[in-house]
């Protein structure tokens, strides 16, 4: 399996730092260098930079790129500004999630470029025929540059501090949800003020002949405590902030309302998009959720992992989709999906009800015997952007 | 970290120390070094029986949980209640943080596919 997975730009440096590799979403990627739990504290006090050049980076351009896009995602594009960037959803024809992406508006900011789409590596090879296919309609060009470029998350309470080593003051640096086309080290970078930790944070988009030189630049700032960071950490960093991950939390049968991320869904988006008629009626109360995503903490020591079986007053009823222990809390958390059509109506009420349903005990099967968990508000960890 | 002398080890990564018709019984430092942060131990109860090749607990690491399995049958006699509070101690030495400790029915002729732990190393390394 090994053999057969891609391997990101900076390969070599993961391995001169004694990374453990394994195979993810088709590439071989760092799991981890020290141990999770160090990347994870570090990150959360200090900084961690990640890897996450398996990340499908995608152009589009063409007069009709708004209209494009407007018709791929449920969010509204109307008003996006030049050098913002907003959390997308890529629907099928029945509301069910191809991708979740991050759309930056970059006219002015890239060459010839309206939009740019970050996607997700294991996606890379459906959405972007996907995205041809439906370009069709349009005078609009896309194009896949994920071979091209590499790309680093620099997350952290300290990133900012040494983004400004690098060269940009931090009254310069981007906001929140902003990105701007500079020049960091002598490399031509988008520096996007966006992330997966919950954390303030930054990712760099660059050329891959650059990765090494500022992969190694940005490690060489001890003094503000920053280490290199692999997915497992990546994971558990991203499950505390209650972030979703897609083939997890998100899938191609679950809307996102029923992903629970129905406040990134516009009520009235006037556009046509695939998927609309039963998102927007979901969205607005007007069609009933098939399932339901929750999020969980363990009332005593067990760890719930993805596919552990969930129920409900002795009923079967879903399956947790990540779960991890939280070294941030030091309780073990977790994801589930509930699906509605096994429960009594009044139980779906309930679940239906935010309110109602937080402090609910649901039992989670490990190793043949059930423990319970109680129904929390999401995230596990307060996030702490810059906005 | 020391090794204990005499031990075996086995394709799944356990080693056993005999001695006196007792068997202590733990996961290898490469193992140990595989899983990464380990942050929870599921040991059986004392009186339990368990046969060669059986899992007789679960070691969790950040990442994912694990079964342990027995490299030779026998009743569970003590377990290392250290461990349930302290489950990081297996990170910091492998060896010293045994598992179980069992009367084996039979440690002769469970032992025999067995590895020394320099041949265990040659194998995973």
């Amino acid at each position: 399996m090994e053999d057969e997975c891609k391997k990101t730009s900076l390969y070599d440096e993961h391995i001169k730092l004694g990374a453990k590799m394994v195979p993810f979403g088709g590439w071989l990627m760092p799991v981890q260098y020290e141990g999770i739990i160090k990347e994870h504290n570090s990150t959360r006090n200090f900084a961690g930079l990640f890897d996450v050049s398996h990340m499908g980076e995608v152009f589009v351009s063409g007069v009709d790129s708004l209209k494009f896009l407007q018709s791929i995602v449920p969010q509204d594009l109307n008003n996006l500004e030049q050098g913002r960037a907003i959390y997308c959803h890529l629907p099928n024809k029945d509301g069910g999630l191809i991708d979740d992406i991050i759309v930056y508006s970059a006219k002015n900011i890239i060459d010839d470029v309206d939009y740019l789409i970050v996607i997700n590596a294991s996606r890379i090879d459906f959405d972007v025929p996907f995205m041809k296919e439906e370009a069709k309609k349009f005078d609009v060009k896309i194009t896949n540059k994920s071979d091209d470029f590499s790309m680093l998350a620099l997350q952290g309470p300290n990133a900012k501090y040494i983004i400004e080593k690098m060269g940009l003051k931090l009254e310069n640096q981007p906001k929140f949800f902003t990105f701007i086309n500079t020049i960091l080290d002598d490399c031509p970078i988008y520096l996007t003020r966006t992330g997966y930790t919950g954390e303030d944070g930054f990712e760099l988009i660059f050329e891959n002949k650059y990765s090494s030189k500022l992969w190694n630049k940005i490690l060489s700032y001890k003094e503000f405590q920053v280490v290199p960071v692999g997915l497992g950490a990546r994971d558990t960093l991203r499950l505390e902030a209650g972030l979703p991950l897609y083939g997890h939390e998100l899938n191609d049968k679950t809307t996102p309302i029923e992903s629970s991320l129905g406040f990134f869904i516009p009520k009235d988006k006037k556009e046509d998009y695939n998927g609309k008629s039963l998102i927007q009626a979901q969205k607005n109360k007007l069609a009933p959720l098939r399932r339901k995503l929750f999020a969980f903490v363990m009332e005593d020591r067990m760890i719930a992992r993805a596919d552990y079986s969930v129920y409900i007053n002795g009923v079967e009823c879903g399956v947790v989709t990540s779960g991890a222990p939280s070294p941030t809390l030091g309780k073990n958390i977790g994801f589930c999906m509930i699906e509605f059509d096994k429960l009594d109506k009044d139980l779906v009420s309930k679940l239906n009800n935010i309110e109602q349903s937080l402090g609910m005990t649901i039992q989670i099967m490990v190793r043949n015997k059930l423990y319970n968990a109680q129904i929390v508000k999401k995230p596990f960890v307060q996030k702490k952007y810059n906005k | 970290m020391n090794i204990p002398e005499g031990i075996l080890c086995s394709k799944t990564h356990e080693w056993v120390a005999e001695e006196d018709n007792l068997a202590t019984i733990g996961l290898t430092d490469w193992a140990v070094e595989q899983l990464g942060d380990i942050v929870f131990v599921e040991l059986p109860e004392v009186g339990s029986n368990f046969s060669k090749d059986e899992a007789f607990a679960t070691i969790e690491s950040v990442k994912a949980a694990s079964e342990i399995y027995m490299p030779v049958s026998g009743e569970v006699v003590e377990v290392n209640e250290e461990l349930i509070n302290s489950p990081e101690l297996i990170n910091e030495d492998a060896f010293a943080s045994w598992l179980i400790k069992v009367k084996p029915e039979n440690f002769q002729e469970d032992s025999q596919g067995l590895m020394e732990y320099n041949d265990y190393k040659d194998e995973v390394q």
